[in-house]
């Protein structure tokens, strides 16, 4: 069976460093990391394909220097990457790179089971997986914390929902995307790590998968960022002292305020 | 008033890791230099013996008074400010009270609350935070231990293999000595003229010490006063277990970061791979900062906590056929440098029967992150199992070891350990520094009977330790607990003027009692 792993690489913190004289922002220089519900997407692909047969490509859109993620996800079991990159690429909202991946998907030949992590943590849209699905034109199933068996030409999946769980049956190929709990990521082995120095990791650009350029990038993207900001704390904690008696009068006189 | 009556509300201020509980009859909470000297000159005065503490994270009762005053630092918890050091170095100033866990989340985000610092120190950190990041090397696995109590033990960790321990970290101190005086000490101004050491006290006046004249064994040791000739007073005082004076500032180096750190475990069928695989390791591998050591007991612990507890069921799986584990640390200043590190260990598990798909590595935060759960799981899981023991049978505890010996008897004492306590039947959990031979073998008793042999069989160890040339504490310090082992390290002589070193500091012997030195030796 034919597994694809879309990843992302994400920002390794989310801390935000000033200088305490000038107030300006430093870059601490800290590597990027695969997008950890991604991560747990290469482990169930690497985890069935142990079970059934078959292999694992990891695909990613991203800077050149996402090679190095690649490599990774295949030192962890993948067999092989793929890189879209290409400065036409640079700018794109959800819409623009589920397009561009869908195009390398289709160059690579497809895949029986493509995986997604729902979301990235750096953009928290949980967009890319169903984008992906239709515009492949295959079924798809989010938020999957389970795979139950794998059978000829379908998944049995158990998926959250808003109010629980649900188990349901999808035909192959499928799309999905997965929870951080569908897999414990391992960690590789040095012999591992010795495969993804020689394992091949596809580098393609536009020209290669053959995307329009209106449709890629800032050209393809409707989205605009307007403005990106730290949310302001609004919550204020008050702690009451004394008595237990007087606690609870302090309480009840501040709960009346907001009430 | 500082000095407060003892009260059930600081119950838990009688105890420390080790699980030794005391009591006491008074207890302080000082903020700054001044405050001690006050509380201290007050004791003195009255000839009340006191016992200076941290965040009781040690695991010799060192921290665990007897009767007397509690002097608690923890209120002394301030970062006070950073120095530079040359073009590109740094120190950081703190109060003894700073856990090690805040200096670092201070350091590696460089957050820090300067509003009362220096211009100076302002400056300084305006070009750290353009600097590399900087850290502080000593580790102790523990990382809510206080700055003031690492000080005080010389206490080392996993790092200490490649960085030492705390000791030359030690730049500066500010101390109160038990009689009320102050001190101030920079390495490289005060230094012992052979064997006799004057200290010039901050009101002008001096304390003149007879250095005691043993030979410290070779390795890793924090088993009695740090002695040699012509040495530099600061040495002197760490690593003085809380018998000397009482800390009040603390100015510590820091280094800065490797741009690229990675671990690995390595997992072995036996023991002696496991050791072969050290030897080999130590004599042909660069850039190692660690090699920590599980064995089989170790390992057996911790797959059953995984099975039976969630807090532990992220740990990776550990197969049946698992023997022994090793744990390599690198640093490097590029990712190329320690690739090829990694590939070395690759080829040397080969050859000492390992397998480099039997590894674990840690490239990432998060992986270097699980992997640091997985050594702090052992003594946890640990110490599980001795609570639910100890609810069958109150009287016993855990008997860990904190025993170093030369490099070339580590084959040695790995069988002597194995084979003294199985002749004894015993059950044990071994894991710890084996890059130092310095391991931490844990006696886990069953029963009151396992316990007083466990007892018995750690003091024999501290005879065949010496005689290996070897410690019989090498990172947790004597305190109380260990106060016996000394005995066998050293000649009555030795101890004799080990215990005058005490008297010079403390004619009254009020800091401190019964560590280092057990409690009818210094009532004679």
């Amino acid at each position: 069976m034919k597994f694809a792993v879309c990843v992302k690489q994400v920002p390794g913190t989310t801390e935000v460093q000033l200088d305490p004289v000038t107030h300006t922002i430093i870059r601490d220089g800290r590597k990027g990391v695969t997008n950890p519900f991604d991560a747990a997407a290469v482990e169930l692909a690497v985890t069935l394909k142990e079970q059934v047969g078959g292999s694992v490509t990891a695909i990613s859109m991203g800077i050149p220097a996402a090679e190095s993620m690649l490599r990774d996800c295949i030192a962890r079991g993948a067999d092989e990457g793929v890189l879209l990159t290409d400065r036409q690429f640079a700018g794109a909202d959800t819409l623009a790179t589920s397009y561009t991946l869908s195009k390398g998907i289709e160059k690579m030949g497809g895949a029986d089971c493509i995986l997604c992590g729902r979301m990235a943590v750096d953009g928290d849209t949980a967009q890319i997986g169903p984008e992906l699905a239709e515009r492949l034109g295959l079924p798809h199933v989010t938020d999957v914390i389970a795979v139950l068996s794998v059978e000829e030409n379908a998944l049995v999946l158990r998926k959250t929902t808003a109010d629980g769980t649900i188990d349901l049956r999808v035909a192959l190929p499928c799309v999905i995307t997965v929870l951080r709990e569908v897999a414990q990521v391992r960690l590789p082995s040095i012999e591992g790590i010795r495969r993804s120095f020689a394992a091949p990791v596809h580098v393609w650009s536009a020209a290669d998968i053959g995307t329009d350029p209106a449709r890629t990038g800032l050209n393809g993207s409707p989205t605009q960022v307007m403005r990106t900001f730290v949310p302001e704390k609004t919550k204020i904690t008050k702690m009451f002292s004394g008595t237990p008696e007087e606690q609870a009068t302090a309480l009840c006189t501040a709960l009346k305020e907001v009430l | 008033m500082l000095i407060q009556p003892f009260s059930p509300a600081h119950a838990g201020l009688v105890r420390d890791e080790s699980r030794t509980v005391g009591y006491a009859d008074s207890v302080s909470f000082p903020r700054s230099h001044e405050q001690v000297t006050q509380i201290v000159r007050s004791l003195y005065q009255d000839g009340i013996p006191f016992t200076v503490q941290g965040a009781r994270t040690g695991l010799t009762a060192a921290a665990v008074p007897f009767g007397g005053h509690i002097l608690n630092v923890t209120r002394m918890n301030r970062i006070l400010g950073l120095n530079r050091l040359g073009e590109n170095g740094f120190s950081v100033s703190v109060q003894p009270g700073v856990p090690l866990c805040e200096l670092r989340k201070a350091l590696s985000a460089r957050r820090f609350d300067h509003a009362s610092w220096s211009k100076a120190s302002l400056g300084a950190l305006s070009a750290f935070m353009h600097s590399r990041e900087q850290f502080f090397p000593p580790d102790p696995t523990e990382t809510t231990a206080t700055l003031g109590g690492m000080v005080s033990c010389n206490a080392s960790g996993a790092r200490s293999y490649r960085y030492g321990a705390t000791r030359p970290y030690v730049l500066a101190v500010r101390a109160v000595l038990p009689d009320g005086r102050s001190l101030s000490l920079r390495r490289g101004e005060c230094f012992a003229d052979g064997y006799t050491l004057t200290l010039p006290l901050e009101n002008g006046s001096r304390l003149t010490v007879q250095i005691p004249q043993y030979i410290m064994p070779k390795t890793k040791n924090t088993a009695g006063y740090f002695a040699a000739p012509d040495m530099d007073a600061v040495d002197l005082l760490v690593g003085s277990d809380g018998t000397l004076c009482v800390f009040t500032e603390l100015e510590l180096q820091l280094l800065p970061l490797p741009a690229c750190i990675q671990g690995v475990t390595c997992l072995f069928e036996t023991e002696i791979q496991a050791a072969a695989f050290v030897q080999a390791v130590r004599e042909q591998v660069e850039g190692v900062v660690s090699l920590e050591y599980f064995d089989e007991g170790a390992l057996a612990v911790l797959r059953d906590q995984r099975a039976d507890h969630p807090a532990f069921a992220s740990l990776p799986p550990l197969d049946e056929w698992i023997g022994a584990a090793l744990y390599v640390e690198l640093h490097g200043d590029d990712e190329a440098f320690v690739t090829d590190r990694l590939n070395e260990i690759g080829d040397l598990l080969s050859a000492c029967g390992g397998d480099p798909a039997h590894t674990w590595v840690a490239r990432t935060q998060t992986d270097l992150d699980r992997l640091m759960f997985f050594r702090h799981a052992v003594p946890e899981s640990v110490n599980l199992l001795i609570d639910r023991r100890k609810q069958a049978e109150p009287g016993i505890t855990k008997l860990g070891s904190d025993m170093a010996v030369p490099d070339e008897h580590l084959d040695h004492i790995l069988t002597y350990y194995r084979q003294t306590t199985q002749a004894l039947g015993l059950h044990t959990a071994t894991w710890g520094h084996i890059g130092n031979n310095h391991l931490h073998v844990n006696v886990l008793p069953r029963n009151l009977e396992e316990y007083t042999k466990g007892k018995a069989l750690f003091n024999e160890w501290a005879h065949k330790v010496t005689a290996l040339n070897g410690a019989v504490s090498a990172e947790h310090g004597v305190g109380k607990l260990k106060a016996g082992f000394l005995t066998a390290m050293y000649s009555p002589e030795s101890l004799a003027q080990m215990r005058a070193v005490k008297a010079a500091f403390d004619p009254k012997l009020l800091l401190g009692r019964g560590n280092l030195f057990a409690e009818k030796e210094e009532s004679r």
